[in-house]
């Protein structure tokens, strides 16, 4: 079949997930190619920076995730109601991306209880500290009872919800400071489109 | 008060450097667009930061709206404007080549804080370090795309974009660190030479404070 859109990624949840529910949501059918480690070191030096995802569109690649999200968002609705909505939406993200490359090495770490614990208390508490409460405002500020730029849903939503799910499975109780946060992402997670979704996608650890 | 035209009111807050306001400084030029190009001393930050979100500047005020974040600033201009390219495509395209661009200029950090003076470091090893290999990957994208778009004077489709003017203005910085520093890039540097000669652009650098 002639589908116009193609997202090429690995078989994870990771940064490909943003993408399918936006395709999702927006009913809009595509090719979810998921690709094995071999298929990607001959398609690697194809790809505009050697990195996934890529997206096709009509035959012409587009990389990078948030360009991705935000190109796919700005096509099906869910960018913000406005430019300046658009603009909060861009904020919140880049600031999640931030506080995510800190967090990140804490989450993966496999090592001793001890060190875990102490990556935990010098890495990941700091980082969420300095992340959440900002988050917090920019809701306040920008945002509605189901999210957190304005007053539908949009691609940063889907982007927070996604990780708090991860980081919630597995550290329980991280974010009960921010019930403001866990309540827009309980909403988010509660919309029936995308709740179907996470029904029926593929079963990943991340 | 009273506005006397439909346009918004802006006002851009930065330091007295080119740095991340430079961009948004040339789209608002080059789009003949006024705004207030409040450029604050830096013995002077501690008064103005809890006045930004997120203490750092540029800030973009909109009738009074603070927002926050060069790039995001850049880009809202950018498509109000008419600088990021001709369809949703080509600016996902800028965006993706912007976000890269981002990720280089944190890769060379250690070397560009020892250059622009905010830490001590020994500026030729750390040039070897992180610059160069870093330049070379990033600006290796560069040179390909600059080629691919058949050399016209853009880096995506056939028109000025923002994407364009980071690039040119980025380059201008560090050839005044390392002359000579893109001297293995052709395709970008006869492409930053089509973007500063610009007419309105060129304008713009020659009055600049």
């Amino acid at each position: 079949s002639m589908l116009r859109y193609k997202l090429i990624y690995f078989p994870i949840r990771g940064r490909g997930e943003v993408a399918r529910q936006l395709f999702y949501l927006a009913g809009v059918p595509f090719k979810d190619d998921r690709i094995t480690i071999s298929e990607w070191s001959s398609l690697k030096a194809k790809t505009p920076f050697g990195q996934l995802p890529v997206l096709e569109v009509d035959g012409h690649q587009l990389a990078q995730s948030f360009a991705i999200f935000r190109y796919l968002a700005q096509e099906f609705g869910f960018a913000g109601d406005s430019p300046l909505e658009a603009l909060w939406v861009d904020v919140t993200a880049d600031q999640h991306k931030e506080y995510e490359n800190k967090i990140k090495p804490a989450l993966r770490f496999q090592g001793s209880e001890e060190e875990k614990e102490q990556l935990m208390r010098n890495v990941a508490e700091p980082a969420r500290d300095k992340y959440f409460p900002l988050l917090e405002k920019i809701a306040e500020e920008h945002g509605s009872s189901g999210h957190f730029v304005g007053a539908s849903l949009t691609w940063v939503d889907l982007l927070i919800a996604e990780h708090a799910s991860i980081l919630l499975k597995q550290f329980p109780g991280f974010l009960d400071r921010y019930p403001t946060v866990l309540a827009i992402v309980d909403a988010i997670l509660s919309t029936p489109k995308l709740k179907e979704w996470l029904e029926k996608r593929p079963d990943t650890a991340f | 008060y009273l506005s006397l035209s439909n346009m918004p009111n802006y006002k851009l807050t930065y330091f007295e450097a080119r740095g991340f306001a430079e961009v948004s400084r040339q789209l608002f030029h080059l789009s003949g667009t006024p705004y207030v190009d409040n450029r604050i001393q830096r013995e002077r930050w501690g008064e103005f930061k809890s006045m930004t979100p997120f203490e750092k500047v540029p800030v973009l005020e909109i009738d009074g709206k603070v927002l926050p974040q060069s790039f995001a600033i850049a880009r809202y201009i950018a498509r109000e404007f008419g600088f990021a390219g001709r369809s949703n495509l080509e600016a996902a395209w800028i965006d993706a080549y912007a976000d890269q661009f981002k990720d280089y200029l944190e890769y060379i950090r250690p070397f560009f804080k020892v250059a622009i003076g905010a830490s001590q470091g020994d500026f030729e090893q750390l040039k070897k370090e992180f610059a160069e290999p870093n330049r070379d990957k990033f600006f290796g994208f560069l040179e390909k795309l600059a080629k691919d778009n058949g050399l016209n004077g853009h880096f995506v489709g056939d028109s000025l974009t923002w994407f364009d003017l980071l690039i040119a203005d980025h380059i201008l910085t560090m050839e005044n660190f390392v002359p000579g520093f893109l001297d293995a890039f052709p395709a970008v540097l006869e492409t930053r030479e089509k973007i500063v000669n610009t007419p309105k652009l060129k304008e713009w650098i020659e009055k600049r404070p």
